[in-house]
């Protein structure tokens, strides 16, 4: 039990109660503080629910959302981190789906959110500023200290619910367990050599695997956090990369490419910045390397994962990553790798197939979607949908994926969700969604319509879309069509759209 | 029109997609509101270079300059009246 996240988040707070765990903007706070918040919280928690319980977080990353995130843990509860750019009618379905029996959230979301939730579970609310009649977050910090009995959670017991795109529409829920999180967030530590004198700058959002697995690789040795919520402004987060001498860095392929588009790297003083890691999906190799050119100190660490891995595979090594140009590397500690074709057995080196993978960081299943499970574990590997080969020497190439599914920025998007809302527009006879190529994001969204082309209809495409959709699932483009190319059976062949 | 009218129409029509000017108020942060994202405001920033004859550098690219309609208009008045 003294491996598992809360409790190593105690030790190293009792280690170093003086350090910096988080700073943000002006605030800055000690592992000793957050620990004291944490400890005040999981009281207060005791009373609103029951070890196995979900308790869903509706805010920015913050001191609030890991204090949160760390109280809901100590008192036997199940962390679910909702999207915060969603609109209220999809938090309030997974709010539902996952049966939260506890909401805590900002204002601002918690004011999209408070007519709609049922009474028992408003009641148990909590607010990250102030609401009249809803309990605030401030006071429960301040509360006088109640000393709680230890809740006994195991490695097997529920941890977190991580929602992902699903290519049916709706998204899935990936139920991690203590032990999951635990032994991919001390892999990654042990591969990344993170140190308790690390500080590490996240711009991930808390509520992805990734972004989760920052946070917690980091406050969990004693290293502390500094938060930037948006790259809108980039040169800002240059400028406090360098004033708090920043020494590791996390982005998907586009926070790199917007570093390299909009800022001055090479006039920044980054000499602290030890290394940069980079996943979410494959990056242009040429621009890599002129982030390295840039920015010559420091590594740049290729890795490769998956929600339903608690975060991370794999990871290449920046002593290879000239010489493996493309790879995304070995598996990283207690995980294994394996290439399968659609027979389910084993490949040889240089055969490309399903990347299937085993490890005690493989999720417990999809929250109540037992047949989504079965697909996805088979015979104890996760299947993860990802096409891939090895080389002679084992090193992992990625080709493409085995399902539909846009990835623009950090996430990952259905696209089946955007065309349902845009079939939805009167005069629209049919629709696709696709991924086409952005220089910043990787891949933005096309909107492919059947319809007479019509300015007029292009805007209520649009509206309807602002309406309906999150900022980052909003088509860039929205082209008009005669007929979709199709196979014989009549599906739309979105390849060949473009 | 005015340089603050010109910045509000753009807005409007291309991220909120409306004629209805409530919609938006100047002093609306596009960041905390959600209007607009990293490739938004490039595209913002397109546009006052092309539409006022300016140059925005790399450094200027900050919320006190471009988070809203009010901060955007100071900052292209300034920026012609340095040109």
């Amino acid at each position: 039990m003294s491996d598992l996240l809360p409790q190593r988040l105690l030790a190293v707070a009792t280690q170093y109660p003086e350090r910096c765990a988080i700073r943000q903007g002006s605030t800055e706070i000690s592992f000793g503080v957050l620990a004291a918040k944490i400890r005040a919280l999981d009281a207060a928690l005791r009373a609103r629910i029951e070890p196995g319980e979900r308790v869903a977080l509706v805010m920015e990353n913050s001191v609030d959302y890991v204090a949160s995130c760390y109280a809901v843990w100590l008192s036997g509860g199940v962390v679910v981190g909702l999207n915060t750019a969603l609109k209220p009618d999809d938090l309030m379905w997974q709010i539902e789906h996952c049966a939260a029996s506890c909401v805590i959230a900002d204002t601002r979301r918690w004011q999209e959110l408070d007519a709609r939730l049922p009474e028992r579970v408003r009641a148990c609310s909590i607010v990250a500023g102030a609401v009249p009649s809803v309990v605030a977050l401030d006071d429960l910090y301040r509360a006088p200290f109640v000393d709680v009995a230890p809740v006994v959670i195991s490695a097997d017991s529920p941890a977190q619910i991580i929602y992902t795109s699903g290519t049916t529409g709706r998204p899935k829920g990936v139920l991690l367990s203590h032990g999951n999180l635990a032994s991919n967030i001390v892999a990654i530590q042990d591969y990344l050599g993170i140190r308790a004198d690390d500080v590490a700058m996240c711009v991930l959002p808390f509520f992805y695997s990734f972004g989760n697995s920052v946070l917690h690789s980091h406050l969990t040795v004693g290293s502390g956090l500094v938060l930037e919520n948006s790259l809108m402004y980039p040169q800002t987060v240059v400028q406090q990369m360098q004033a708090q001498q920043v020494t590791a860095f996390y982005g998907v392929p586009s926070t790199y490419y917007i570093l390299l588009a909009r800022t001055q790297l090479e006039g920044a003083d980054l000499r602290a910045l030890r290394y940069c890691a980079q996943a979410g999906g494959a990056m242009d190799p040429v621009r890599i390397e002129r982030f390295c050119a840039a920015l010559p100190q420091l590594d740049f660490i290729v890795m490769y994962g998956q929600t339903e891995a608690s975060a991370r595979l794999s990871w290449l090594p920046p002593v290879d990553r000239q010489r493996k140009q493309g790879s995304v590397g070995l598996a990283i500690p207690g995980v294994q790798l394996s290439i399968r074709g659609e027979d389910g057995a084993e490949l040889e080196a240089g055969s490309t197939g399903e990347v299937c993978v085993r490890g005690a960081n493989v999720m417990l299943g999809y929250w109540q979607d037992a047949d989504a499970t079965q697909q996805a574990i088979r015979g104890g590997w996760l299947c993860t949908g990802d096409l891939g080969y090895r080389d002679a020497d084992g090193y992992l190439y990625l080709i493409g994926r085995s399902k539909e599914m846009i990835k623009s920025g950090a996430h990952r998007i259905s696209p089946r969700e955007i065309e349902e809302v845009i079939a939805a527009v009167p005069g629209v006879e049919d629709v696709a969604v696709i991924g086409i190529d952005d220089e910043l994001l990787g891949q933005s969204i096309k909107a492919c319509v059947i319809a007479s082309e019509d300015d007029a209809l292009r805007r209520q495409i649009l509206r309807q879309c602002r309406e309906h959709l999150p900022l980052y699932k909003m088509p860039k483009a929205v082209d008009f069509y005669k007929e979709f190319p199709r196979t014989a059976s009549g599906k739309i062949q979105k390849h060949l759209l473009t | 029109m005015s340089a603050r009218q010109t910045l509000r129409s753009f807005i409007l029509e291309n991220y909120l997609f409306t004629d209805d000017a409530s919609a938006l108020a100047d002093a609306d942060s596009f960041l905390e509101k959600g209007i607009l994202d990293s490739t938004g405001i490039m595209e913002v920033i397109f546009f006052i270079e092309e539409q006022f004859g300016i140059k925005v550098d790399d450094e200027e690219m900050i919320p006190d300059n471009l988070d809203s309609v009010d901060h955007l208009t100071a900052f292209v008045e300034l920026k012609k009246a340095a040109a």
